[in-house]
């Protein structure tokens, strides 16, 4: 199958990029898109040229590692799925196949089609856990959660956090991603007593990170590897106004072990 | 974990937004329902017009209410949306949407479009600039002659090519705008889905089409003066 | 010269773990914040660590060379984790779990560490549900359990089929909570390259920025290492893409002995590979074989399509083999024999590498609706990958790499023979002996992490009263010295042929002489093979680019490069070890029926290899003794 590939190309973060054009014959429809991928490469490699870097790890459509808009759309044609799971079976001889890395300002350009998704990382450090420490935790049946609740709570929790949710948005906003979070940390018995503090603070760092505001348009919704459905945006919003009436912050906690005695 | 009593957050600003825009939503409604009296005969019409005026202050704190209100979501509707496309400096060469509707996606320009809209239909109807002539007429009972001023100006396609406009803007506003603000509200249930999303282009055919009947009717001559 | 001290308490096996804990040194609180602990790795064993040592008060640096700590290969574990909680009254208890565990291994572990292992595995659940882990429940509320990897009691807690990510994203959030704290210093997109020994203990580690190509040293009062398995070794495998042995085969070549690197574990049920270049192979989940029924054409080379194939001239090889056990012999078992079917010519698919998994029986017997209810997911993905419809044609199987129970070895405190430098995880040669039982890796690798390691770390920095030595230290400046060369060498080569060939063809070297089985002329061969290919690696490999940039082609060159050396490790342990246990048969030792056979006179030992310079490596023997369950032979006819 000979397909004609145009892949962004771009040396380092503060260079101009554009898109390149190759042409692939060596394609065939059992390859993974991700395999088509490393045959260009081996052959970029083998004329010297360097190859298009791009993100994986698992090809199994768990790490989130994966990242390419290819033809304008996050992780490609197929839905509920990321990139590594997408065939070339889907594609026909003389397709033209464009790729990109994820855009948002919040998602610099490594190179070419690899971006920094670090700040995906900071939202989960202003919020993203239970600050419970090791050991000491009761017995995991004490805690009695109905089936319902620890579905929805896993239907949350299978973010794979790859972002493609922040790349669909006509807004680049992370809001399924932290939606995502604090819904599955919130229906949990073990995620209440930080509600309110978690939400508040995972929906500041995302303004803080140069993110923007959700436009209730489902677009991530529909490019999520993992189908996190946009019902967990509303629990969100929920959320972060009953934080805002009900609790305004439970008191400071003095950090104990910071202050410790020298 | 932080420590934040602040909630300066853009989700604050975008449930201002919706609050306020709600709020608008059900002033454009029910200034549509009071239009409808147009069907009623002039003395309907104008008479609805006087009682809104023989109350001035509740008419004007009215006015200054949902001025605020139109305020409050107007800045903070285009502030949301500089930061949002500050979010994405580099634009996509190939972009596809999958769900995102038109009108969801042109929120901010709708919006703007109909600022300009509400400029021009308040200068137009309210103040009367741009047609003095029918300013200041009175009807037989006294009261000023509004549903005059209706009938003449939409017997003139210009004007009616502009309100159709208008409306079609207001109703690709509020189609998405409606829905939208339930979820921004955290208004949601897994068996109402349906009819949460439906609610906004709900909303915004009732209004729009409200409004164009009194257009059309006065246009094809089906409400004479 | 290494010694091999597994300093295991004294006394009974329940009160081991409980008098270390006693007897060991404590850190004082204000003592632990001037310490600081290099861990290398976020996997399960990594992220627990260094969020659980970050919460004690020592100042952490944590490692990765994935974009985020959450992406380590943890991630794609799925069946679950065991535990002995004994929830569903079916008769376990840690002394089963424990029991299993060391039959599972082929007598070929520690007891003292097992034991432990299953001792603290209720707590790791205990652990995880409070860090908000949505683990399955019953409608009244309870944890659910399934049972897994053919043990008689049902103590596999699971999320969904997502186990893996859920108590990895769960570690991580613990981790994410240390870092806002400011205990622990995440340092991702970081490849450590290097070890930092200075008198003999390690003291820190060598890494290069992947964005920046900065190679910098970085020092610590203790070094961790939790960076996995090297299953790669053999290219094709169904670990993440860039799951390598550098970390442990740097510290190996810095002193640390490296125990059983042969023991690695082959599972049956991935999907075939298509592709010549297909690296990645994707694992089908084993409970398959619950209702799948195996099987190859009766004669060789026959290309006839399945349902072409009358039932007369089919093989259910592994019902005609095993007769009690049938088709759900244990891992090793199962893909010995696909093994032996493909390689008399019998197998099918591309390549002849495969056999069928067929599901006709139980449709017809069941219907349809309850093999998609039990698999849907399962068909579903396997049709994605192959475009075939196991509901009507059968499924084709071929083994795969999946585990490595080697690693560094560690003693009862899970420090290598390198003072200082602590491995836990699949890193260390670990708990699982030869073989592992499905759904114990997991849990392995959180008590190393959350429960064992920040113990057994404070004796060692309470006794070792080192001091921080800076960077500029004589040994770091050399340890810089090694990689930059290393770099600069890989980049000079301009050669014609890509890492990746090079890495397809050892892994091919391993899968023939040193997979799922091996003998000594095979291994020999290997042997010499292996060094000759790395000349040809160092002369001919192409690595474009420079290396002040982000460079995955040099990242991948560096990691083949340590598979080309490791790769003769391995064969040297096979070689050695002349019994057949566990994963590791040699065809020499086998019954007159193909069943492996133990020996338990010469060869309960750990094999612990040390590096020599010049010359081949040395062997260490660490004896095994069992002084609580008595070895038996594992037979599943
Ligand atoms: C498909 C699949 C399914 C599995 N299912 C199960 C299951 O159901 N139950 C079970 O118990 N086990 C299962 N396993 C096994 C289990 O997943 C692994 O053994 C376990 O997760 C290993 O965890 P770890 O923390 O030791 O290492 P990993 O999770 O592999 O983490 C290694 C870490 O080290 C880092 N690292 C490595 N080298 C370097 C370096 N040089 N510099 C810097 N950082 C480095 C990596 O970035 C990564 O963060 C499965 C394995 C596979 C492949
Ligand atoms: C009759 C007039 C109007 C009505 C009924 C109305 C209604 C609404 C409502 C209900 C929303 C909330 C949507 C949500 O939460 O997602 C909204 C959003 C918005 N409105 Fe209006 N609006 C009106 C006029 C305007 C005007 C005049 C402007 C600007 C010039 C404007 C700009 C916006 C913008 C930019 C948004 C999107 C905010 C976001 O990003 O979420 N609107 N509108
Ligand atoms: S919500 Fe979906 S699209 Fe967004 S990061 Fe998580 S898995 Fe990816
Ligand atoms: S490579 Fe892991 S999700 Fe795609």
């Amino acid at each position: 199958m000979k397909l004609t590939l145009k892949i962004w190309r771009q040396q380092g973060p503060h260079d101009n990029g554009r898109l390149v054009s190759y042409e692939t014959d060596e394609v065939s429809p059992d390859m993974s898109f991700l395999e088509m991928l490393d045959g260009v490469n081996q052959r970029l490699i083998l004329k010297g040229e360097e190859p298009v870097a791009f993100e994986h790890d698992c090809r199994e459509g768990i790490c989130g590692s994966c990242s390419l808009v290819i033809n304008g759309v996050p992780h490609g044609p197929e839905r509920g799925m990321a990139a590594c799971q997408l065939y070339m079976r889907r594609f026909s001889a003389g397709d033209v196949i464009t790729i990109e890395p994820w855009r948002a300002r919040a998602f610099p350009i490594i190179k070419d089609l690899v971006v920094d998704r670090s700040a995906l990382d900071r939202l989960m450090q202003a919020g993203g856990y239970i600050s419970i420490n090791t050991g000491g935790a009761v017995d995991g049946n004490v805690l009695l959660i109905g089936k319902e609740q620890a579905e929805t709570a896993m239907d949350a929790a299978s973010c794979i956090g790859c972002g493609a949710c922040v790349a669909a948005c006509k807004n680049a906003s992370a809001t399924l991603f932290v939606a995502a979070k604090v819904s599955h940390l919130g229906t949990l018995p073990q995620g209440k007593p930080e509600r309110a503090r978690r939400v508040a603070a995972m929906m500041e760092a995302m303004d803080r990170e140069g993110f923007g505001a959700c436009g209730n348009q489902y677009e991530c919704e529909a490019v999520c590897p993992k189908r996190i459905s946009t019902r967990f945006i509303a629990m969100l919003n929920r959320e972060y106004l009953r934080a805002g009436f009900v609790a305004s912050g439970s008191p400071a906690e003095p950090d104990s072990s910071q202050a410790g005695p020298d | 974990m932080r420590r934040s009593n602040q909630f300066q957050t853009s989700l604050s600003s975008k449930v201002a937004v919706a609050l306020s825009g709600l709020g608008l939503a059900g002033f454009v409604s029910f200034h549509m329902l009071g239009n409808l009296q147009v069907f009623e005969g002039p003395a309907a019409l104008n008479g609805y017009a006087a009682f809104l005026r023989e109350m001035p202050i509740v008419l004007w704190s009215a006015r200054l209410g949902l001025l605020t209100v139109a305020v409050a979501h107007i800045a903070l509707g285009i502030r949301l949306a500089l930061q949002n496309r500050r979010a994405r400096p580099v634009a996509y060469a190939v972009r596809e949407y999958r769900v995102a509707s038109m009108a969801s996606r042109t929120m901010a320009l709708t919006g703007s479009l109909l600022l300009l809209f509400i400029v021009f239909h308040i200068l137009h109807l309210t103040v009367g600039l741009g047609d003095p002539s029918v300013h200041d007429q009175l009807d037989e009972r006294g009261h000023r002659d509004v549903y005059g001023k209706v009938i003449q100006a939409f017997h003139n396609p210009f004007y009616v090519a502009l309100y159709c406009a208008g409306q079609l803007v207001l109703g690709m506003h509020l189609s998405h705008a409606v829905s939208g603000s339930l979820q921004t509200l955290g208004v949601e249930h897994a068996a109402l889905i349906r009819l949460f999303r439906a609610a906004g282009p709900a909303v915004a055919l009732f209004v729009v089409m409200g409004n164009l009947a009194i257009i059309f009717a006065v246009f094809l001559g089906l409400v004479r003066p | 010269m290494i010694t091999l001290d597994p300093k295991i308490p004294p006394g009974p096996l329940e009160t081991k773990w409980e008098r270390r804990r006693f007897t060991e040194k404590l850190v004082s609180p204000g003592n632990k914040r001037r310490i600081k602990i290099i861990v290398v790795g976020t996997g399960l064993a990594g992220a627990s660590a260094a969020s659980t040592l970050g919460q004690l008060g020592y100042q952490v640096e944590c490692f990765c060379f994935q974009d985020s700590p959450r992406r380590a290969h943890s991630i794609a574990a799925q069946g679950g984790i065991n535990a002995a909680k004994n929830y569903q009254d079916d008769g376990d208890s840690v002394a089963r779990l424990f029991y299993d565990t060391i039959k599972g291994g082929d007598f070929r572990s520690r007891e003292a560490n097992v034991y432990r292992l299953a001792q603290v595995s209720t707590q790791i659940i205990d652990q995880c549900v409070a860090l908000g882990v949505p683990f399955a429940r019953e409608y009244g509320g309870q944890l659910a359990n399934r049972s897994f990897g053919g043990v008689q009691v049902a103590r596999t807690f699971y999320c969904r089929g997502q186990t893996g990510q859920q108590l990895l994203l769960g570690a991580y959030s613990a981790l994410c909570w240390q870092v806002e704290r400011g205990q622990v210093t995440m340092r991702p997109r970081t490849e450590m390259l290097d070890l930092v020994v200075i008198d003999g203990h390690a003291r820190g580690i060598v890494v290069r920025d992947l964005v920046t190509g900065r190679i910098t040293a970085h020092m610590a009062h203790a070094v961790v290492l939790a960076t996995g398995g090297y299953g790669n070794v053999y290219y094709r495998s169904t670990n993440a893409s860039s799951c390598n042995v550098t970390a442990t085969y740097r510290a190996w070549k810095q002193g640390a002995a490296f125990a059983n690197p042969c023991f690695t574990q082959i599972h049956p049920t991935a999907i075939p590979p298509a592709e010549t270049h297909q690296a990645k192979l994707t694992l089908m989940s084993e409970s398959l074989r619950n209702d799948g029924r195996l099987w190859v054409p009766s004669a060789p080379a026959d290309r006839r399509l399945p349902e072409e194939i009358p039932l007369s001239e089919r093989d259910y090889f592994l019902e005609r083999r095993y007769p009690r056990f049938g088709n759900l012999v244990p891992r090793d078992v199962a893909s010995r024999a696909v093994k032996a079917m493909c390689d008399e010519g019998r197998g099918v698919g591309p390549g002849g590498h495969g056999v069928y998994l067929d599901f006709a029986d139980v449709i017809e017997r069941h219907g349809v609706d309850v093999v998609r209810e039990r698999y849907g997911n399962l068909f579903e993905m396997y049709q994605r990958i192959t475009g075939e419809d196991a509901y009507r044609v059968p499924m084709r199987i071929y083994p795969a790499p999946h585990y490595t129970m080697g690693g560094l070895w560690v003693d009862y405190n899970l420090m290598s023979t390198i003072p200082g430098l602590f491995v836990i995880g699949e890193a260390n040669f670990a708990d699982h002996g030869a073989n592992r039982l499905g759904a114990s890796s997991l849990m392995q690798g959180l008590a190393d992490g959350y429960f064992i390691l920040p113990y057994t770390i404070g004796h060692y920095l309470a006794s070792a009263k080192a001091t921080l030595v800076g960077e500029e230290h004589r040994a770091s400046r050399a340890a810089v010295e090694r990689v930059t060369g290393l770099v600069a060498t890989l980049l000079r080569a301009n050669g014609r042929r890509t890492a990746a060939s090079f890495h397809r063809e050892v892994g091919k070297i391993l899968w023939d002489h040193c997979g799922m089985a091996r003998s000594k002329a095979g291994l020999t061969g290997a042997l010499k093979a292996i060094p000759a290919l790395r000349e040809e690696f160092w002369r001919d490999v192409a690595v474009p680019g420079s290396g002040e940039t982000f460079n995955q082609e040099l990242e991948y060159a560096g990691r083949v490069a340590d598979f080309l050396e490791f790769a003769e490790l391995l064969c040297h342990d096979a070689l050695h070890r002349e019994e057949s246990c566990g994963a590791h048969f040699r065809e020499e030792y086998q019954t007159a029926d193909g069943e492996p056979q133990r020996d338990d006179e010469r060869f309960a030992h750990v094999a612990a290899w040390e590096y020599r310079q010049d010359d081949s490596p040395l062997l260490h023997k660490e004896p095994l003794a069992f002084e609580f369950v008595q070895p038996t032979t594992r037979s599943y006819q």
